[in-house]
C-alpha cells in the first residue's frame, strides 16, 4: 500500500513536531494553556479527515462540526444508555459518523462545487435542528452529560496532561492514517478525481463511489474527534456543531493547508491560539481570521505550511544559484 | 519580487502574530473570587453585568475593610477571564482559575451550557460555584447536593424556574389588567429555542396556565432571528390578548416593533427588558407593555434598594443594559459568601456550605436571601408596565410555594 520510503520524508516532519509537542507537558504550562491545546488537538484529528476529504479530492465540506456531534452524541449517548466507556465508543462513533456521511454523501455528492457546500451546510443545520427538539433523548437544547471519565487499565486518566498526551496519540494516529491514504493508490485515485473529473472517469475511476468514499473516510475522523470532545468537555449540546464550528473547521484546514501533512497541525494550532495570543474578541477573531483568509487565498492558495514549503525552496535555491555563479565568476577570475 | 513580498506579508499576519507575549497576572495575599462570563462575543449583554457585579460586591467588601476568617483578616481579589462566549475558552478558563489561581470560589458563567460543562471542573476540585442560571435545577437534585454528591459545592442564584415563572406570570398579568380594562384570558409565548428558552417557556406556560390564561401556542424562533414577521403572524392568528416574548431582552427589542406594526396582540411582554432601557430608547407603543428583571428593575422599581445599588453599579462604570439587574445574581452572592467564610471561621469548602445552607443573608433583591435544601434561592421577581401614555408602574408578585401541576 505505501509507495516508497521517500514519501516517509512527508511523515517524519509532522512526527518530530508531535513528538515536541509531546514534551509540552515537561515544561510546566498553564492549565490554560493545556485547556486550549487539548481543543486545539481535538479539531486537528477532525482536520485530518477534512484534510482527506478537501486536500486529495478537492471537495470542500461545511457541515463538518454536525459528524463532529455525531460522534460526540454517540459517546454521549453509549456512556447513558448501555454503560459503555471511551475505547468502546472510539470505533462505534467512527462508524456512526462514516455512515450518516454515507447518507448524506450519497445525495449530495450527486451536486458538486457550491452546491456540495451548501448541501453540507444544510445538513450541519438540520442536525443542529433535530438535536436541540430531539426531547429527553437528545437532551434537547439542554444536550448531554458525559458521565464517564476516560479509563486506561482500569484507572481514570482524570489529569489534564494525561489527557493532553492522549489526544497527542490521536492526533498522531490521524497523521498517520492521513498519510497513509495520501500515499496509496486510494490517494492517487482521490487525486486523479480532484485534478479532472472527467479524465479520472474516461481512465476507468468510479468518481462517484470514490468521492462518497472520501467523506466517509472523513466521517471516521470526524466522529473519533466527537468522542474525545465529548469527554473533554463531560457535557455538549447543540450548538456546539452548528454552521460556526463547522466554518472554523473549513478556516483551519484553508489557511494551514490541506494538501500537506503539516497542513492541519498549523491550521488548527494558529485558528486556536490566535485570540489566546493577542487577547482578541470575537469579532476582532473573526476580522483577522477573514483577513488571512483572503491573504492565503490570494497569495498562498495551497495554505500556509506550502507556502513556506514553496518559500524555503525559492529561498534555497536563490542561494545554490548565487553560490554556483559567485564560483563560477571566481573561476573566471583565476 | 512583488510576489515574494506580499506573501511574506501573508505568513507575516497569520505566523508572526502570536509570538506577541500575553499579559500575565500576579496574585496578592488574598483570596481569589474567579468570574467567567462572556464580556465579548454574542452573550455579551449578559456577561459583562457578571464582572460589574462580583466587582462591585468585593470593591464594598475590601473598602470595608475586607473579611474576617477565623481572626485573621483577608481581602478579597476578583480574577475575571471573558469567555468569549466558546465553551473551549470557558472551560480553558475555569481550569486556569481553579489548578493555577487556585480560586476559592467561581462566579459564572451566564451560559446553562457553560456552567454545567464548568461544574465538571469545580466540583471535584471543591470549588464554591455560583451561577444564576435557573436552568441548574435539572442537575442540583437532593442526590446531586448532599454532601460527596458531585454538586455539592454548585449553587443557584437564581430562584427555581416555577417561582421565577410564577412570580413573573402573577406580576405580569396583574399589571396589565388595569391598562387593558379587562382581565387578560389569552396568551401566546413567542420564545428563543435554545436550551434556555426551551426550560424556560415550558415552567412560563404552566404558570400562566395556572393564572387562568389560555395558551393555545408556544411559538419558538431560532436565536439569531431577526424578521419576526413569520411567528408573529403565527402569534396574531390566536387573537390573544397578550403575547409574552422570552428571553433574550436584545432579541424581544428587535421583535417588539415588528409586533406593534402588525398589530400582533392587544398587549405584550417582554422579558429581561429593563424599564430604564425602554426610557433611555424613548420607546413607545400604542397598547400596554410590561417588561419584567432578573431580579429587579434599574429604570423604575418598587424595590427600595434598587436606587442605591444600581447608583453604586453605574458609578464603577457598568454600562445601561438591557439586562443589568441581573449583576444581582451575583452581587448579593459574594456578600453571601463572605459572610458564609466569616461564620465558617475558615475557607474549607464543606464549612463554608454548612455555613452558607444555615444563613439567611439581607440582600439587596431580598432580606431573606437563603438556598433551600437543594441550593436554590427563593426571592420574587420585579416586572413593571409601561402604558400607552408612557407612565411606569413596577410590582413584585411573590412567587407560588409550591410548582403548579
Amino acid at each position: 500500500m505505501i509507495t516508497s520510503f521517500s514519501s516517509l520524508r512527508s511523515l517524519v516532519p509532522v512526527l518530530i513536531v508531535l513528538a515536541l509537542l509531546a514534551l509540552v507537558p515537561l515544561m510546566g504550562p498553564s492549565n490554560r494553556f493545556l485547556s486550549l491545546a487539548i481543543s486545539a488537538g481535538i479539531n486537528i484529528i477532525a482536520l485530518y479527515g477534512l484534510s482527506v476529504l478537501f486536500g486529495q479530492t478537492g471537495i470542500l465540506s461545511m457541515g463538518h462540526a454536525a459528524l463532529v456531534g455525531v460522534g460526540a452524541y454517540t459517546a454521549a449517548l453509549l456512556a447513558r444508555d448501555f454503560d459503555i466507556g471511551f475505547w468502546f465508543s472510539i470505533p462505534v462513533a467512527g462508524i456512526m459518523a462514516a455512515v450518516v456521511a454515507a447518507v448524506i454523501g450519497i445525495p449530495s455528492l450527486r451536486v458538486s462545487g457550491h452546491h456540495f457546500v451548501i448541501m453540507t451546510f444544510a445538513f450541519g443545520q438540520l442536525l443542529t435542528i433535530v438535536l436541540t427538539n430531539g426531547g429527553e433523548y437528545t437532551g434537547a437544547a439542554s444536550g448531554l452529560d458525559m458521565s464517564k471519565p476516560v479509563t486506561l487499565l482500569g484507572s481514570d486518566i482524570g489529569d489534564l496532561q494525561n489527557f493532553y498526551l492522549l489526544v497527542i496519540a490521536f492526533v498522531t494516529i490521524s497523521a498517520v492514517a492521513s498519510w497513509a491514504i495520501i500515499n496509496s493508490s486510494y490517494g492517487r485515485t482521490l487525486r486523479a478525481i480532484r485534478e479532472n473529473e472527467k479524465l479520472a472517469a474516461a481512465i476507468g475511476i468510479n468518481v462517484g463511489r470514490h468521492k462518497i468514499g472520501a467523506f466517509v473516510v472523513s466521517g471516521v475522523f470526524a466522529g473519533v474527534s466527537g468522542v474525545l470532545l465529548a469527554y473533554f468537555l463531560r457535557h455538549i449540546s447543540p450548538g456546539q456543531f452548528a454552521s460556526f464550528p463547522s466554518i472554523y473547521l473549513a478556516l483551519m484546514v484553508m489557511i494551514g493547508g490541506a494538501r500537506l501533512l503539516l497542513g492541519p497541525l498549523a491550521g488548527g494550532i494558529l485558528v486556536s491560539f490566535l485570540p489566546e495570543v493577542l487577547n482578541l474578541d470575537p469579532v476582532q477573531s473573526r476580522i483577522l481570521y477573514g483577513v488571512c483568509l483572503i491573504a492565503v487565498i490570494l497569495f498562498l492558495p495551497n495554505g500556509l505550511i506550502a507556502g513556506l514549503a514553496d518559500g524555503w525552496s525559492k529561498l534555497m535555491g536563490a542561494s545554490r544559484r548565487r553560490a554556483v555563479t559567485a564560483s563560477a565568476v571566481s573561476e573566471a577570475g583565476q | 519580487m512583488k510576489s515574494n513580498l506580499l506573501r511574506g506579508a501573508a505568513l507575516a499576519l497569520c505566523l508572526g502574530a502570536p509570538a506577541l507575549p500575553a499579559l500575565a497576572q500576579d496574585a496578592g495575599d488574598t483570596v481569589k473570587i474567579g468570574v467567567v462570563a462572556a464580556e465579548s462575543g454574542a452573550f455579551v449583554s449578559a456577561g459583562h453585568t457578571l464582572p460589574a457585579g462580583v466587582g462591585l460586591a468585593v470593591k464594598q467588601i475590601n473598602d470595608a475593610g475586607g473579611i474576617n476568617v477565623g481572626g485573621k483578616n483577608y481581602k478579597l481579589e476578583m480574577v475575571k477571564r471573558d469567555d468569549r462566549t466558546d465553551i473551549a475558552t470557558a472551560i480553558a478558563a475555569t481550569q486556569e482559575l481553579v489548578r493555577d489561581e487556585k480560586v476559592a470560589a467561581i462566579f459564572g458563567s451566564e451560559s446553562h451550557d457553560f456552567t454545567l460543562a464548568m461544574a465538571k471542573i469545580t466540583q471535584p476540585a471543591k470549588i464554591m460555584h455560583f451561577a444564576g442560571n435557573s436552568t441548574l435545577g435539572k442537575v442540583l437534585t437532593p442526590e446531586a447536593v448532599k454532601a460527596g454528591g458531585e454538586n455539592h459545592y454548585l449553587f443557584q442564584s437564581e430562584p427555581q424556574e416555577f417561582q421565577r415563572s410564577g412570580s413573573t406570570a402573577r406580576g405580569v398579568l396583574s399589571l396589565l389588567e388595569p391598562l387593558l380594562g379587562a382581565k387578560p384570558k389569552k396568551s401566546v409565548l413567542v420564545v428563543g429555542n435554545d436550551a434556555t428558552g426551551q426550560f424556560l417557556s415550558s415552567f412560563y406556560i404552566t404558570a400562566l396556565k395556572a393564572e387562568g390564561q389560555d395558551v393555545p401556542d408556544i411559538i419558538f424562533y431560532p436565536p439569531e432571528t431577526t424578521d419576526f414577521s413569520p411567528f408573529l403572524t403565527k402569534a396574531k392568528s390566536f387573537e390573544p390578548d397578550v403575547i409574552h416574548f422570552w428571553y433574550n431582552g436584545d432579541s424581544t427589542l428587535t421583535a417588539l416593533p415588528q409586533a406593534l406594526e402588525l398589530g400582533a396582540a392587544k398587549s405584550y411582554f417582554l422579558f429581561g427588558v429593563d424599564p430604564g432601557i425602554w426610557k433611555e430608547r424613548g420607546l413607545t407603543a400604542d397598547v400596554p407593555v410590561a417588561m419584567s428583571c432578573v431580579p429587579i428593575c434599574w429604570g423604575a422599581s418598587s424595590n427600595p434598594n434598587s436606587k442605591p445599588y444600581f447608583d453604586a453599579y453605574f458609578a464603577a462604570g457598568a454600562p445601561h443594559g438591557v439586562t443589568s439587574s441581573v449583576s444581582l445574581l451575583y452581587h448579593d452572592y459574594v456578600h453571601f459568601l463572605a459572610k458564609a467564610w466569616e461564620k465558617a471561621g475558615t475557607f474549607d469548602p464543606d464549612k463554608t456550605v454548612e455555613a452558607l445552607m444555615s444563613m439567611k443573608y439581607s440582600g439587596v433583591v431580598s432580606d431573606q436571601l437563603a438556598f433551600n435544601e437543594t441550593h436554590q434561592v427563593t426571592h420574587a421577581t420585579e416586572v413593571c408596565a409601561a402604558a400607552p401614555g408612557g407612565d411606569i408602574t413596577c410590582s413584585m408578585q411573590q412567587p407560588p410555594e409550591k410548582a403548579p401541576e
